[in-house]
């Protein structure tokens, strides 16, 4: 650390010089803050303050920064110093924009500036310059598993790009779903016939390209390893393994239909003429063009009744709640098949909402020019009738009960996912396995796609209704396992158009992992970020609760239980700093220290000042931003609070609000994003995790006999713009009326 | 003037949407070099003008705050903001684009503190608030307007307005000689991601958008909800700014119709039960407010199939399947009379709302076939998918009508298809 | 019964849609309505109809011939075109609904007293006779078609219409005697029933 050397510039633009006393900081910083160098400017950002700064480093050897002027998150072109330790007080939105310009209000505004460069200075001790991940695995190939249209397409895709692929797929042969297909729905202009399903040509493609190397027959053994270096055991139906190392993983173990045995009220089972779309194909298939003929006596089809949504968009027991997208095009597809191979077949499609969104309108639309008959109707039941399967339904338009004759019932039931084990369910029956022994004999329903060696459990979570999607409208890429992704149906119902697009831009999501991997960055949220976590082995009691506790399953146990951090696998969301109690976790530019000694760096008044001092810590993704709007917007806080950035609330070390109430802050703000079922948290678990943990602070609160409001817990929306000034105020009345730590001083 | 500013391995995205940007990001995160232009004074296109996304009911401007992050951290994009491409020439590998940029009078020296706002007093319509609201000629585009620059009107030029910012500004950031530039750009691949504008609602005359105060579009029912919005997060009609508790919907305005678009525009079903929540959101258990949605088909696939399943059991908002035939005013009170079949046993209605939303069709908001390069238009004006022959692809609602998580996709993909080719360029190099 | 009626339910059994499709004039846009009910909103007489267009064609669809082919609905089109104009689908409604009618007449299941068809019939006989609508004849026809106490009764209501057109020289009462047609009311007659046969077998109607 010899040589260190730090500095702190001070910028009196944007009103900081009138509303500030800029020599105090300046004297703060170097006296209390230790800074080498201290310098005072009129327009930091500027060419000349900048360079200034560039000066400092390039000639003075000044390896840490302080820059106390405005938010962290504006002016970053200006100040963007890579090789640099850096650290910003926010003195403009921080202070001088929320707090009135009365002659009354300067004693408390210097005081929050002052504290604001004392923070910065102390955790500018703390942070280093990280040097990126040294045992960054290198490898670049990518695997794919599943050898249907989303997983050929990624396979393709990626090695266009110019990256070696492996293709495992369990069957003899590719082509997955999609090869059982007659035709496919129409993918161009004008999109009134079905089309080539292009299968034949794919696994062409798949075969000739030197770049791809299929395994069929096969699953995926074991994965272990992380982003840049995963060890896969690919085993075969024969029984032999082959290890190969692999940089990130595609996952695109597609759909299986729904069990249309399940509804027999709809005559599937009860008669052979009740099919499902799968089963339509396969007859279409027979008939190649000619016309389809029914499975019971052979005899030609001269009408089709399609029931939509068969099994889904219902609650009912047993029935896929979701609708699968795909379903309302296939039947008009097939239905298709009937008017082209003979004009004369009565063709009825019965839906309650016709869903063919996009150009899926001028499909139906060719339909109906074709003579489809579309009926919204609610179908009753299906029986057979002399021979004759008969279809009672309510007629939803002209509102009476009706029944429609036909010799083939098509049910176009659902998509349900290829997700593997739901690790969720497998983590409550290990639970109750533990205490409950008679439990023991639980199996586990669905066969694991990945194997993964992880301490979460061997497959990706499932989201809702076992698909394994991203939870992030903007960001539908981000599973939470890091260079594992998922495409095609197993991530959500789609149809093939939609695979095709989903797995190239799985394949190029893939494609960043392996090239972050490699020179060891952090891939989304936090993607570029070179720090890791490390951990002091010599202070870890085993508590496993960072492998627990992180959302995306980077650490791993030893034999000895100590953790094992995969740095490849961590989004450096800084969860397992939080979670440690022995507090030996932490990340080069982000520590217990960090936080830690800004915390204590505050000037704390004596309790007959009547300052009270809140330390509020706020998210960095929506939080602080919102307060920094607040401020744009000129909106007044009180001058007690100190708000101190995190990671994530994930990140919150319990001891950082001990140490806090030990030193006498009068209260604790902690503002994250929203948990639960819909939550915002970019690290999923982060914002309940801080819930769950303040929870637990309240006893140690009441057993120090302290008021429980003295930590306070909000979720807070980037928008949350006037609210958040409200919170602490509303927050700083409330101190007020509950009155002083009594540990200040102490 | 003309200088280059790129190589052959960049790769150029037109447009800074949700689409662009994560063209953008993507490319840039997997080791390329981006130029990102953008039309509008700062980037994150139409989601920055939404109040809330569908299913989750999350703001729009969290995943913006990130992407932003990732933009400010990335070396490898260099922005251009008021910039517009003029001409395309060359071909795969090797494009020269030609590109304007418009003058913002304002520099980087910009600290965006507001002195040259507070200092102007002509006002203008707010593009951010689709023109519903006035703002100062010398704006910041909005709260998270990045880059965070203030923008000079180049109507209040010449006036004393334009001095007065001038002699404001203490950061030297005001040039009001600031002129328009050509610049040509090179590059290997270009991802076209110009997004969607809504279809003009004026054209679907029986609904009387031009003629009815109370009659507004489903964009614009978006800003009202939010607090820096023309009505200041209340929902306050048009004609009398009396509070609107009876809101009506109408699906496929313009969409799924051959007289307008011909397409379904796939994101207003979810978009209108979305916007219905808002009723509740505002008005809490007030009995009184309640929202009808007037539908053909309730389009709302996979497992969006939830939230319909969440709003339908919503007793306040009602459905009725009906196009609405057409709308006329109730002159006493200014309210909006729906007049129309329920199909549903043919049940006809001449419904009074205080205000009626139109679930606007998306079209695309540069026609595909005025793109050069190869890019194939279809009949609606996107960019037809698979069948350009150039390495310009489309990305996001530049192809097709689509969410905001589908456009993502499609933009993630189309910065693989740009990366095989300047991959290809950089192996052909080496 | 109409002979032409039996044949056609011999001939298409239950596919009333084929039927309709293949003897109505434009009687193929039927199939391809979206169900939004825009035309049925739309038609200014709405109100009075029994089906109004858009439960037709669904009645069409759900092989509801009997109840489509008497109902008086389609008779109440006004030629407004407000449904046309709407139809997100372009569908010809207003010309579906006069070539239903006119079918529906063909067959002789149209409602018998229907004022629509009565006076379409009437107008029709007048105008094809000389080529040209004799006014006189038709008012004194129309107002005279539910005998003679209501003809009289119509006529004084409207006697004062009548005289201010009389002088104002809007109306020649010695036209009833003296009405000038086309200049060969015979071959005009003549073309019309070529047209009819043409169209007759056309849409398979010899009859």
């Amino acid at each position: 650390m010899s040589d260190t050397k730090t500095a702190a510039y001070i910028c009196k633009g944007c009103g900081l010089g009138e509303r500030l006393d800029t020599a105090q900081l300046a004297n703060l910083a170097e006296s209390e803050g230790k800074c080498a160098i201290t310098r005072q400017h009129d327009f930091l950002c500027n060419q000349d303050g900048v360079g200034t700064i560039r000066n400092d480093i390039d000639n003075e050897g000044v390896t840490h920064v302080v820059i106390a002027a405005c938010s962290r998150r504006a002016k970053t072109e200006a100040f963007n110093f890579d090789d640099v330790a850096l650290t910003r007080a926010n003195l403009r939105e921080g202070v001088v924009w929320v707090r009135p310009d009365s002659e009354e209000a300067r004693e408390t505004t210097q005081e929050m500036a002052d504290d604001y460069v004392r923070m910065a200075c102390a955790e500018i001790q703390y942070m280093h310059q990280p040097a990126g991940n040294q045992e960054a695995g290198s490898n670049k190939r990518i695997l794919v598993v599943g050898g249907g249209v989303s997983g050929m397409t990624a396979a393709l895709e990626s090695s266009k790009a110019g990256y070696e692929v492996l293709v495992v797929e369990k069957t003899a042969e590719l082509g997955g779903w999609a090869a059982k297909l007659h035709r496919r729905v129409p993918t161009r202009e004008p999109f009134a016939d079905p089309q080539d399903a292009g299968v034949v040509e794919l696994i062409k493609a798949i075969n000739d390209d030197q770049n791809v190397q299929v395994f069929l027959n096969s699953t995926i053994v074991r994965t272990s390893g992380a982003p840049g270096r995963f060890s896969v055991d690919i085993g075969t139906e024969s029984g032999t393994t082959t290890t190969e190392n692999v940089g990130a993983i595609i996952q695109a173990s597609g759909f299986r239909n729904y069990d249309a045995s399940q509804l027999p009220e709809l005559g599937f089972g009860q008669s052979p003429d009740v099919v499902d779309q799968a089963g339509l194909e396969e007859l279409a298939k027979q008939a190649n063009g000619k016309p389809i003929q029914r499975p019971s006596d052979g005899k030609e089809v001269n009408s089709v009744v399609f029931i939509q949504c068969a099994g889904q968009r219902s609650n009912a027991e047993g029935h896929l709640p979701y609708c699968s997208g795909h379903c309302c095009n296939t039947s008009i597809k097939q239905a298709m098949y009937f008017k082209d191979a003979n004009p004369g077949v009565d063709t009825v499609v019965m839906f309650d909402d016709l869903r063919t969104p996009g150009n899926g309108e001028d499909f139906y639309r060719s339909a109906q020019r074709k003579g489809v008959i579309f009926t919204k109707g609610k179908p009753q039941g299906v029986n057979k009738n002399n021979g004759q399967l008969e279809v009672k339904f309510h007629d939803m338009i002209l509102d009476e009960d009706a029944i429609a004759k036909a010799d083939l019932v098509v049910l176009a039931t659902g998509q349900v996912p290829n997700s593997g084990a739901d690790i969720e369910q497998l983590a409550a029956a290990s639970d109750s396995e533990d205490t409950q022994n008679e439990n023991a004999e639980l199996t586990v329903p669905v066969d694991s796609i990945l194997n993964l060696n992880y301490r979460q459990g061997p497959d990706l979570p499932h989201l809702r209704h076992g698909f394994s999607d991203s939870h992030f409208i903007c960001f539908p890429y981000e599973t939470r396992r890091s260079g594992i992704y998922t495409c095609g149906p197993v991530r959500r119902p789609m149809d093939i158009a939609q695979a095709a697009v989903d797995a190239t831009g799985a394949a190029l999501k893939a494609i960043q992992a392996v090239e972050n991997a490699s020179v060891g960055r952090a891939a989304h949220p936090r993607s570029g970020d070179l720090s890791f976590p490390s951990f002091r082995k010599e202070g870890c009691t085993q508590c496993k609760r960072c492998t627990v506790e992180c959302p995306f399953g980077a650490i791993d146990e030893d034999e000895e239980r100590y953790p094992v951090f995969n740095e490849s696998r961590c989004r450096r969301c800084g969860t397992c700093m939080g979670a440690c109690p022995v507090r030996v976790i932490s990340f080069e530019n982000y520590s217990v220290d960090t936080v830690g000694q800004q915390v204590k760096a505050v000037d704390m008044p004596d309790e007959f000042d009547e300052k009270p001092r809140i330390l509020l810590l706020a998210c960095e993704n929506d939080a602080y931003p919102a307060l920094d709007m607040a401020a744009q917007q000129g909106l007044v806080y009180s001058p007690f609070v100190r708000i101190l950035p995190v990671r994530c609330l994930g990140s919150v070390n319990a001891i950082w609000i001990s140490d806090a109430l030990n030193s006498g802050y009068d209260g604790i703000m902690l503002m994250g994003c929203k948990k639960g079922d819909d939550y915002q948290c970019h690290f999923v678990k982060g914002s309940e995790m801080a819930y769950d943990r303040m929870g637990k602070i309240d006893d140690t609160l009441q057993q120090l006999q302290l008021e429980t409001e003295r930590v306070v817990t909000h979720e807070v929306e980037i928008t949350d713009i006037h609210r958040v000034p409200q919170l602490i105020n509303e927050y700083a009345a409330k101190i007020d009326e509950i009155g002083m730590n009594p540990f200040k001083g102490f | 003037m003309t200088n280059t500013v790129a190589t052959n391995e960049t790769i150029l995205v037109v447009g800074a949407g949700i689409s662009g940007l994560t063209a953008a990001l993507e490319s840039a995160e997997c080791g390329k070099n981006v130029v990102l232009i953008e039309k509008n004074p700062s980037v994150g296109g139409r989601v920055s003008q939404l109040y809330k996304y569908f299913p989750k009911l999350c703001r729009p401007s969290c995943g913006l705050e990130i992407n932003l992050r990732r933009l400010k951290a990335n070396p490898r994009i260099k922005l251009l903001t008021m910039a517009e491409v003029t001409g395309i020439e060359g071909e795969p590998g090797d494009y020269r684009v030609a590109v304007q940029l418009q003058p913002r009078y304002v520099n980087e020296n910009c600290t965006a503190c507001g002195a040259c706002a507070e200092a102007v007093t002509a006002e203008i319509d707010d593009p951010y608030n689709y023109q519903l609201k006035q703002i100062k000629a010398a704006y910041l585009p909005h709260n998270m307007a990045y880059p965070q620059r203030y923008v000079i009107d180049p109507s209040i030029l010449g006036t004393e307005d334009a001095e007065k910012a001038k002699a404001a500004c203490r950061y030297g950031a005001i040039d009001l000689d600031m002129q328009p530039q050509s610049i040509e750009i090179q590059a290997g691949a270009i991802i076209w991601a110009t997004g969607w504008k809504p279809y003009d609602a004026a054209k679907i005359q029986p609904y009387g958008y031009d003629r009815f105060a109370n009659v507004i579009t489903s964009v614009e029912f978006e800003r009202m909800m939010d607090p820096f919005g023309p009505t200041g997060g209340k929902l306050l009609r048009p004609s009398d700014g009396r509070e609107a508790k009876n809101v009506a919907f109408i699906q496929c305005a313009g969409s799924r119709d051959r007289n307008h678009l011909t397409h379904c525009s796939r994101i207003c079903c979810m978009a209108s039960l979305k916007q219905a929540t808002y009723i509740g959101e505002q008005y809490g258990d007030d009995s009184d407010a309640r929202a009808s949605i007037y539908y053909i088909d309730i389009r709302v696939i996979d497992r969006f199939e939830d939230f319909y399943e969440q709003v339908r059991a919503d007793e306040r908002v009602h459905f009725i399947k009906s196009k609405v035939a057409n709308i006329t005013e109730d002159r006493a009170n200014g309210d909006v009379i729906l007049h129309g079949v329920d199909t549903e046993g043919y049940h006809r209605y001449d419904n009074p709302h205080e205000l009626c939303v139109l679930a606007i069709g998306m079209e695309p908001s540069v026609d595909a076939s005025q793109i050069n390069g190869g890019v194939a238009s279809d009949a609606s004006g996107f960019i037809a998918a698979g069948e350009s022959t150039g390495a310009i692809f489309g990305a996001g609602c530049a192809t097709n009508a689509l969410d905001v998580n589908r456009a993502v996709q499609s933009a993630t993909a189309a910065s693989l298809r740009a990366i095989q080719v300047v991959n290809q360029v950089a192996r052909a190099e080496a | 019964m109409n002979t032409l009626n039996t044949a056609m339910v011999e001939k298409y059994r239950n596919d009333f849609l084929k039927e309709v499709e293949e003897n109505v004039e434009e009687g193929h846009w039927v199939k391809m309505c979206m169900q939004c009910g825009v035309c049925s909103g739309s038609c200014p007489f709405g109100p009075d109809w029994e089906h109004p267009p858009q439960e037709i064609f669904m009645m069409i669809r759900a092989g509801k011939r009997d109840e489509v082919l008497a109902t008086e609905s389609m008779w109440m089109c006004t030629s407004c075109y407000n449904c046309i104009v709407r139809c997100p689908r372009e569908l010809p409604i207003t010309h579906i609904m006069h070539g239903l009618a006119n079918y529906a007449h063909r067959l002789g299941l149209a409602p018998k007293m229907n004022p629509t068809r009565r006076f379409a019939k009437i107008f029709w006989n007048n105008i094809a006779k000389t080529g040209r609508v004799n006014e006189m004849a038709l008012s004194l026809k129309l107002y005279f078609m539910d005998g003679f106490a209501s003809g009289v009764k119509k006529s004084l209501a409207m006697a004062g219409v009548g005289l201010g057109m009389l002088k104002t020289k809007r109306l020649n009462p010695f036209t009833l005697f003296r009405h000038k047609g086309v200049e060969k009311p015979k071959q005009l007659q003549a073309m019309l029933k070529k047209a009819k046969e043409i169209e007759d077998r056309r849409k398979g109607l010899a009859s």
